[in-house]
């Protein structure tokens, strides 16, 4: 059975991107998020067995998201999508619970990497 | 995945390690309490098991994992160094040598590991055997520290983790490195400090010190599991002797990294910048060469002919660029000879023990560069001279105490560059060559007249490399067929080179081989017959001389030229391809040499000097074996090249 995934990034382009490398490589896109809030709403509603986190999003950012989720399931697979120039953001995300990142501009074999250590 | 496409990567990567494999082993077992090859070795299974793993080859993946498995238990002194375990170790790299040829080969099914791995087992299951232990145990691990209280923590542990480079942010994927870390126990200490590892300036290696019961293994695996790890060294301070034990954090940090790098010195300190290029397109860059340097040479004639002084000059120019080309693409197809010699240490280890001889291997000029496609050539002839050296020449430790010698027997393998030519000997000081056996068994076969005392150093390698001639007490695996130095012998002389062989009753053999640089292309020497133009190549012309016939005088019903104060047998070019000598006399006389040997060949017209390109030359399995190859001149007009040793 594929793993199911929840995609939170403000962006249409991002997460059309991320979905369509997840999607070959034989995942199934659950759902989508454009803020915090909706992640976390959507990661109680769907349970996923993985996330990908925009770190800044509006209202609630994915910091903040990563943290309600894993208090709420402290299991959570959540990794981070991050912007070069934001490595302070991304340890405070992995303290907060992210397990792994990866950095754009995507590159869909780095991001599969990633999404294997994260579920491995 | 498509693995296809990296079987030809995964196998030179895993040649590179197999070499290592062999050198740390050999490493090992000549100082067994030694740490560094043990670490060299580990490293090179273990990336070995993680190649093969991606590439699907499961045999592979088992057998490195149970060699990795026993090489970690050795690692932490809980197996020692013994005989036993050393048999089981190199057994174990041949083993996985074939299945690595034989995966990429697609005939995975084919390996043959169950018996290696049920052995690797068994020395990873049954410590302390009572086999024989190579040196002084290990001291046993402190079980206490300071004030002699037991100490119950676990021995400290540094780990040095160097990240793949382009790693994006590596400061954060070090700080996933320590979260790593700290599951398996005590983090007790991190350089450099985790405040700073998201700044710019981290450079992607990092030292932790960490307290934990965790093997080796487990630690290497949850530190790789943080992504985007290219190394980890794990080094254990309790397996240190007390003096050494580091004194503060940074001192450990610094003596993993000496380690390391001591470690890589083993497989060689030559680590240039380089490329790996398909020997493919070097050869067809090779022949694109040849065919310019051909073209020059017509271009040459022409611009002679025409006689302009603005086009000869540009054709001058040309040339000059032409020829820098030629040396630059020769250069680049070059490879230091260690490259094929690496491999020889195994070899000589192998023979000697199973032929109970003591070798002290030594090998020199392992930097001299051969052109890549002979020295592939050139590796199974070596191997033949060490074999046969360690067979037939050095003598068992008893027999040489008796001769008065050390009981360890001296092998050399020296490469050396000799102007235009390059050098390799094998030297051994074993017992030499039995001259009077030989003749005695020479005159036998009816090859040498019965009258004869004595055979020269010069006749007794051309008895001996006669195919089938032998005087071996016994054929042994090894050598002793008799086709030894035979084999070598018609090899190196297809590459264009020369044998010559030196022995002395008791004190040793020593066998020359001398190799042209490159193959490709040669300065050779243009003579004519009636209408035919032959190349010599310059390598084998020692100089030329015009004779009138009567220079050329008879002794004992044979033609010999008197030179100087030489006295040279003569051949006629002519007789050699089978024309009717001319009427009339004289003509061009060319000494030629090889080894230490001289003739006079007489040609009808020497047309001048030329760089000739040798292109394939198939006839010559079933023509006239005198040439070696074939040619195509400046002016277009195809020449035949004399192999000249074949003359001798």
């Amino acid at each position: 059975m594929s793993h199911t995934v929840l995609i939170c990034d403000d962006a249409i382009f991002m997460r059309t991107m991320v979905g369509d490398i997840l999607q070959q490589a034989g995942f199934e896109i659950v759902g989508e998020a454009e803020t915090g809030v909706q992640a976390v709403e959507k990661y109680r509603q769907l349970r996923p067995d993985l996330v990908t986190m925009d770190i800044v999003m509006p209202d609630m950012g994915g910091i903040d998201a990563v943290r309600e989720i894993t208090k709420f399931d402290p299991q959570a697979k959540v990794l981070m999508c991050s912007a070069m120039g934001q490595q302070a953001l991304v340890v405070e995300a992995i303290q907060a619970g992210a397990k792994d990142f990866v950095v754009k501009p995507f590159q869909p074999s780095r991001v599969l990497e990633a999404v294997q250590r994260v579920l491995g | 995945m498509d693995t296809a496409r990296y079987a030809e990567l995964f196998l030179t990567e895993s040649q590179d390690n197999l070499s290592a494999i062999n050198h740390a082993l050999l490493e090992l077992e000549r100082t067994p309490t030694a740490r560094e090859p043990v670490g060299a070795l580990f490293r090179a299974v273990h990336t070995v098991k993680g190649m093969s793993a991606t590439m699907g080859y499961t045999v592979v993946a088992d057998l490195s994992h149970e060699l990795e498995t026993l090489l970690d238990l050795v690692r932490r002194g809980e197996r020692q160094v013994s005989t036993a375990l050393m048999d089981t170790l190199f057994a174990a790299a041949d083993t996985l040598e074939r299945a690595i040829e034989l995966s990429v080969a697609g005939r995975e099914d084919e390996v043959d590991a169950a018996e290696t791995i049920a052995a690797l087992r068994a020395a990873a299951s049954s410590p302390r055997d009572g086999a024989t232990v190579l040196a002084a145990p290990a001291k046993p691990k402190k079980r206490k520290r300071g004030g002699g209280a037991p100490v119950a923590a676990p021995a400290a542990i540094t780990v040095r983790v160097s990240l793949e480079p382009g790693t994006p942010m590596p400061g954060v994927r070090a700080y996933l490195v320590l979260e790593r870390a700290k599951r398996l126990g005590t983090v007790v200490h991190v350089a450099p400090a985790p405040e700073t590892l998201d700044a710019d300036t981290f450079a992607g290696r990092l030292t932790i010190g960490i307290d934990t019961g965790a093997s080796d293994v487990e630690i290497d695996r949850a530190i790789r599991s943080a992504g985007h790890v290219a190394e980890v060294a794990v080094t254990r301070a309790g397996a240190l002797d007390a003096e050494q034990r580091p004194a503060s954090p940074n001192a450990a940090g610094a003596r993993s990294g000496a380690n390391a790098g001591r470690a890589s010195e083993l497989v060689p300190s030559r680590q240039h910048r380089h490329i790996r290029i398909d020997l493919h397109r070097l050869d067809t860059l090779m022949n694109l060469i040849g065919e310019l340097v051909i073209t020059r040479g017509r271009l040459q004639q022409l611009a002679m002919a025409i006689g302009d002084p603005a086009l000869t000059e540009a054709v001058t120019q040309t040339s000059r660029l032409v020829a820098d080309l030629q040396d630059g693409i020769m250069t680049s197809r070059m490879v230091p000879v260690w490259q094929v010699f690496d491999r020889f240490p195994r070899v000589v280890r192998d023979a000697a023990r199973a032929l109970g001889k003591q070798v002290d291997f030594v090998v020199d000029g392992q930097e001299i560069e051969l052109d890549r496609s002979l020295l592939d050539e050139i590796g199974d002839p070596i191997v033949h001279l060490l074999r046969n050296a360690i067979d037939h020449g050095l003598e068992t430790p008893d027999e040489r105490v008796r001769a008065g010698k050390s009981p360890t027997g001296r092998l050399m393998l020296v490469a050396a560059r000799d102007r235009s030519a390059v050098v390799i000997r094998v030297t051994d000081d074993g017992k030499g060559i039995d001259r009077d056996r030989v003749l005695a068994r020479a005159q036998e076969m009816g090859l040498v007249e019965s009258t004869r005392t004595e055979l020269t150093d010069d006749e007794l390698m051309r008895i001996i490399g006669r195919p089938g001639f032998s005087t071996a007490a016994q054929v042994t695996d090894i050598s002793g067929r008799g086709v030894g130095i035979d084999a070598v012998h018609t090899r190196v002389r297809a590459l264009g080179g020369t044998v010559d062989m030196k022995s002395v009753k008791g004190e040793g053999t020593s066998v020359t081989v001398r190799l042209p640089v490159t193959l490709a292309i040669v300065r050779s020497l243009l003579a004519r017959i009636g209408d035919e133009t032959y190349a010599i190549p310059m390598t084998h012309v020692n100089e030329t001389v015009q004779v009138e016939r009567d220079t050329i005088r008879h002794v004992k019903g044979r033609e010999v030229l008197i030179l100087r104060d030489d006295v040279l047998p003569v051949v006629h070019l002519r007789d050699v391809v089978r024309l009717p000598r001319r009427d009339g006399g004289g003509g061009q006389v060319v000494v030629l040499e090889v080894a230490d040997r001289r003739a006079g060949m007489v040609v009808d017209e020497l047309t001048g000097q030329q760089e000739i390109v040798i292109k394939p030359f198939d006839a010559v399995k079933d023509g006239l074996s005198v040439f070696s190859g074939a040619t195509i001149l400046g002016d277009g007009v195809p020449a035949l090249i004399l192999d000249v040793s074949s003359l001798f």
